[in-house]
C-alpha cells in the first residue's frame, strides 16, 4: 500500500548514478535489503540493494531489475526509526511516510520526462537545463525566480510538488492546499470523459491522447488527461490496477528496509544526515553538487522549514552566480596550468637527457670508428673528454666506449622516433640565450638547409633546398627552413635579420638581393648582378638577340628570375630590348609578345646617315 | 648582326641605325632612351628636309601608305614605330622647339621646324630680295606658291606668318590687310 502511493518504478538496470539529478548527490549503497511495505513482507521487493541519495532512496532488485526497482523522494519521510534485530530478525530501518503528501496513483514515468526538460526563464531568458530535480528545476538557476506558474501547474501538478513549493508556508493553510485535490487548472469537463482524444482548449480540436500539444495550433494540452492515459500504458502489470480506498491507516505509512546482511548502522547514519539536510528543498542548490557529501556536515542544526527565499534571487542572486562559477572556473584553470608547466618541466629534463645521450653517442662512436678504421663518420660535435663520459651518468651502461654503430644508429632512430633527435633539432630562442648568439646559430642552421649539413648522413652527401641552383626565391627558402624545423617557426623579421649573418656559414658564400620589384634572392657568387652581366653580355655577342626565355633556360633559372635579373642589367643601359609589338606583320598582341635583347651598341652609334 | 645604310627610293640614305630592331621599340631604360630619341628626331628631320614635309601626324604611324613610311617603318626587318612611341617623340621635339603642334590645342600633329622660323624669315628675305620682289605687296599665296620654284614653295601659312612676324620685328617687312586675305611688303634690311 505505503509502496504504491509513495513509489515510482526505475529501470534498475540503469546505473544509480545515471539516474541521479545533477543537483542529487549518491551517499551510500546497501545490498542484501528487503523491502516491507507496511508491517507486512512486499513478496516482491525480498532481495535487492538500496542506495540513499541526497533527494531519494533506490531500490533496485537483484534478480529482477526491470520489473521490482523503484524510486521514493524521501521528503515523504516524516520520521525515522531504527531497530537493531534481534535473533534471527535482521536489523530494520522503518521510514514513517507522510500521508499528505502520498502521490496520486496516476503518477508515472509520463511526469518524470515532463520535468526533464530545458525550460527558459520567463525574468532572465536563462536557458535552463534539464536533469535538475524537481524542486530545483522549478527555480531558474541563474536568477533565481520561480519557473512561471502556468508552466508548471499545467504539469499535473502533484502534491508533492506542492509540498516543496510550498514548505514555508504555515501548516494550516498548507495541509489545506495539499489536502485539497489537484489544484492544476481547470480543464474543460468534455475531455475527461472523452477517452479518445484530448480537445484543445484554445481551438478545440480533439487531439490524440498521446500528443502533448495540438497538433493545429501547439498550445499545451491539458495534462490530466493525458496522465491518465500514461497509467494504463505504462503502470507496471505486476500492480493490478484496483480502486483504491481513500482512507489509510497512519500506522501503515511505512517503509521498512530489511539489512539482511548488515550494513544497517552506517546506512542509517547516512540516511538520517540525507533527511536532516532537506536536499530537496533546493535551498542549497549548486553548492551540494561541488562540495560533496561533506556538505551535509553543515546543515541547518533546526529541523524547521527553511523559507525557499534562502536562496538567493534576482540580481544579487545572478551577481553571486556568475561570480561563483567564475571562481571555479579560475581554479580550475589555475590547476590545469599548473600541470601543465610540471609537464613542461619534465620534457625540458626528457630533452637534456636525449642531447646527453646523443652526445655520448657521437663521441663513442668517433672513438670506435678511429681505432678500427679511417673514420667515415664525419662528427659535428668534439669528442668529450674520457672524464666527462666517466662521470655521465651512461657511462654505466654498455653504451659507451664499447657501441657498435648499428647500435648507435639503433638509438638515434629511437630518439629521433621519439622527436627528441639532436643533431638537427631546431635552434630556439629558450637554448641561447644571447639574441646575437641566437641570430648566428639560425644562421648555421640556415646554411645547413641551404646547403645540406655535410655530416648529415655519413657517406651521402646531402642536398639542402639550393640543391643544383645557385639562386632561390627568398620565399622558398623560409617555408621550406619552416617545414624543417616544423616547431619554433621563424617569423619574417627574425628570418631578415639572420640574412646577414649567412655568407660567413656559408661555402661557397650565399647573399641575398632585392630586386628592384622587391623580389629577395638568395645567391651564390655567379649570380651576383656584375656576374650575371658578364655572362649575358657574353651570350649576346654570340648570338646577338635573345629572348627572356631563352636566357631563362640557358641559366637554367625560372623566367621570372631571369626577368627580373635582365631588367637590372637593362637598368645599366649594357642592354636594350625588341619589343615584338613593334612587328608590321605577326609579332606578339598586347601581352602575351616576348621581348628579345641585344646588346646596347646604340651609345657608341655615329650617325651614318643623310645629314 | 650587321647593321648597314640604306638608300630609299626616294633616295634618301638611312642611317644603319634604322635597322636595328631596338631602334623601334620605346626603351624602358632612361640614358638609352633618351640617346635613341635623339637619333629618332635627327632621323625624322633629315628626312622632311629631304622631302620638304612640313607636317607629322600620328595617323602616319597607324596607317601605312604616307609620305613618312620610308622612315617610320622598316620592312626589311619587320619592324615600325608605334605610335604612342611617335606621339612621345613629337611632344619631346615640341619641347625642344624644332616643332610646334600645330594647329595648337592638340598633340596629333606638329608643324616640323626643319629650319626654324629664324632661318625661314632670312631665307624669305633673301628670296625677295633676290627676285627683286622689296617694296612691293606679295600675297601669302604668291610666296607659298610662286610660279617660279623656290625654296618657299610650299611652305605652310603658319609657317611663313611666324617668319613675317620675326621681319617684321626687325623692320623688314610689314603685313598688309588687302582685299582677298592678308599682303606683306618687303624692305630693305
Amino acid at each position: 500500500m505505503a509502496l504504491r502511493r509513495y513509489t515510482t518504478s526505475i529501470d534498475g538496470t540503469i546505473p544509480v548514478p545515471a539516474l541521479l539529478y545533477d543537483d542529487e548527490e549518491h551517499l551510500a549503497s546497501q545490498d542484501g535489503v528487503g523491502i516491507y511495505d507496511g508491517l507486512q513482507k512486499a513478496p516482491d521487493y525480498q532481495t535487492g540493494s538500496v542506495h540513499v541519495s541526497t533527494h531519494r532512496l533506490f531500490f533496485v532488485h537483484s534478480q529482477n531489475p526491470t520489473s521490482y526497482s523503484f524510486t521514493m523522494d524521501l521528503l515523504h519521510v516524516t520520521r525515522t526509526n531504527y531497530y537493531a534485530g534481534l535473533f534471527k530478525s535482521s536489523p530494520k530501518v522503518s521510514l514513517f511516510l507522510d500521508a499528505s503528501t502520498a502521490l496520486p496513483l496516476t503518477t508515472t514515468s509520463g511526469q518524470r520526462t515532463e520535468i526533464f526538460e530545458s525550460w527558459e526563464c520567463e525574468v532572465c531568458s536563462h536557458r535552463n537545463p534539464p536533469g535538475l530535480s524537481p524542486a530545483a528545476a522549478r527555480i531558474c538557476a541563474l536568477c533565481g525566480v520561480p519557473r512561471s506558474a502556468s508552466a508548471v501547474s499545467t504539469a499535473s501538478e502533484t502534491s508533492s510538488q506542492i509540498q516543496s513549493l510550498f514548505s514555508s508556508i504555515p501548516e494550516s493553510s498548507y495541509t489545506s492546499i495539499s489536502s485539497s485535490s489537484s489544484p492544476g487548472p481547470p480543464s474543460p469537463p468534455s475531455t475527461n470523459d472523452d477517452s479518445d482524444g484530448i480537445a484543445c482548449p484554445a481551438c478545440t480540436f480533439l487531439n490524440h491522447p498521446s500528443l502533448r500539444v495540438c497538433e493545429i495550433c501547439t498550445t499545451l494540452l491539458p495534462n490530466i488527461e493525458h496522465a491518465g492515459n500514461m497509467r494504463a500504458k505504462s503502470a507496471p502489470s505486476t500492480r493490478p490496477v484496483s480502486p483504491i480506498s481513500d482512507s489509510i491507516d497512519p500506522a501503515n505509512l511505512l517503509i521498512k528496509l530489511s539489512f539482511r546482511k548488515g550494513g544497517d548502522k552506517p546506512f542509517y547514519n547516512v540516511l538520517r544526515r540525507a533527511l536532516r539536510s532537506r536536499a530537496w528543498e533546493g535551498k542549497r542548490i549548486g553548492h551540494n553538487a561541488r562540495s560533496g557529501p561533506s556538505g551535509l556536515a553543515i546543515t541547518n542544526p533546526n529541523y524547521g522549514p527553511t523559507p525557499v527565499a534562502m536562496r538567493p534571487s534576482g540580481i544579487d542572486g545572478i551577481m553571486r552566480n556568475v561570480e561563483a562559477s567564475a571562481y571555479v572556473t579560475q581554479t580550475d584553470l589555475n590547476d590545469a596550468l599548473k600541470d601543465l608547466e610540471g609537464l613542461m618541466m619534465k620534457a625540458k629534463d626528457l630533452v637534456h637527457l636525449a642531447g646527453e645521450l646523443n652526445e655520448k653517442l657521437t663521441a663513442s662512436s668517433t672513438i670506435t670508428t678511429t681505432s678500427t678504421l679511417a673514420s667515415p663518420f664525419p662528427t659535428t660535435s668534439s669528442p668529450s673528454t674520457p672524464g666527462t663520459q666517466l662521470s655521465s651518468p651512461f657511462s654505466a651502461t654498455t653504451l659507451v666506449p664499447s657501441t657498435e654503430p648499428e647500435e648507435a644508429k639503433f638509438i638515434r632512430s629511437s630518439l629521433a622516433q621519439l622527436g627528441l633527435q639532436m643533431s638537427n633539432a631546431p635552434v630556439t630562442l629558450d637554448m641561447i640565450r644571447d639574441e646575437r648568439r641566437w641570430v648566428e646559430e639560425l644562421a648555421r642552421e640556415l646554411a645547413g638547409m641551404l646547403q645540406g649539413f655535410p655530416d648529415d648522413i655519413p657517406g651521402q652527401k646531402s642536398v639542402g633546398i639550393m640543391k643544383d641552383r645557385g639562386i632561390v626565391g627568398l620565399d622558398e627558402v623560409w617555408g621550406g627552413w619552416n617545414r624543417a624545423r616544423g616547431v619554433a617557426l621563424i617569423p619574417p623579421s627574425t628570418f631578415l635579420q639572420v640574412l646577414p649573418h649567412l655568407p660567413a656559414y656559408t661555402s661557397p658564400p650565399i647573399r641575398s638581393r632585392v630586386f628592384n620589384s622587391g623580389l629577395s634572392v638568395l645567391h651564390i657568387p655567379p649570380y651576383t648582378h656584375a656576374s650575371f652581366t658578364a655572362r649575358i653580355v657574353g651570350y649576346l655577342a654570340m648570338s646577338g638577340v635573345m629572348t627572356t626565355s631563352q636566357i631563362a633556360r640557358e641559366e637554367n633559372i625560372t623566367i621570372g628570375l631571369a626577368d627580373e635579373m635582365i631588367a637590372a642589367i637593362e637598368a645599366d643601359g649594357v642592354i636594350c630590348r625588341d619589343d615584338e609589338r613593334s612587328a608590321i606583320k605577326g609579332g606578339g598582341s598586347g601581352t602575351t609578345s616576348e621581348v628579345r635583347w641585344s646588346r646596347n651598341l646604340f651609345l657608341e652609334y655615329i650617325w651614318d646617315g643623310q645629314l | 648582326m650587321a647593321l648597314s645604310t640604306h638608300t630609299t627610293p626616294s633616295g634618301f640614305l638611312l642611317p644603319s641605325i634604322h635597322s636595328a630592331p631596338p631602334f623601334f621599340t620605346e626603351q624602358p631604360n632612361q640614358s638609352t632612351h633618351a640617346h635613341l630619341t635623339e637619333k629618332w628626331m635627327r632621323l625624322i628631320l633629315a628626312y622632311a628636309r629631304h622631302k620638304r614635309l612640313f607636317v607629322l601626324r600620328v595617323e602616319d604611324a597607324e596607317v601605312p601608305g604616307g609620305e613618312w613610311d620610308e622612315i617610320l617603318r622598316n620592312e626589311r626587318i619587320n619592324r615600325r614605330i608605334l605610335p604612342p612611341y611617335l606621339s612621345s617623340l613629337m611632344a619631346i621635339m615640341v619641347a625642344k622647339n624644332l616643332a610646334v603642334y600645330e594647329p595648337s590645342k592638340q598633340t596629333r600633329a606638329v608643324l616640323l621646324y626643319w629650319r626654324l622660323p629664324e632661318e625661314w624669315a632670312d631665307v624669305l628675305h633673301s628670296w625677295a630680295t633676290a627676285t627683286g620682289q622689296l617694296n612691293t605687296i606679295l600675297t601669302f599665296y604668291e610666296i607659298s606658291d610662286p610660279p617660279i620654284q623656290s625654296p618657299l614653295s610650299g611652305i605652310p601659312i603658319p609657317l611663313l606668318r611666324r617668319a613675317i612676324t620675326i621681319l617684321s620685328r626687325s623692320n623688314r617687312a610689314q603685313i598688309i590687310g588687302v582685299a582677298d586675305g592678308e599682303g606683306v611688303r618687303f624692305f630693305v634690311g
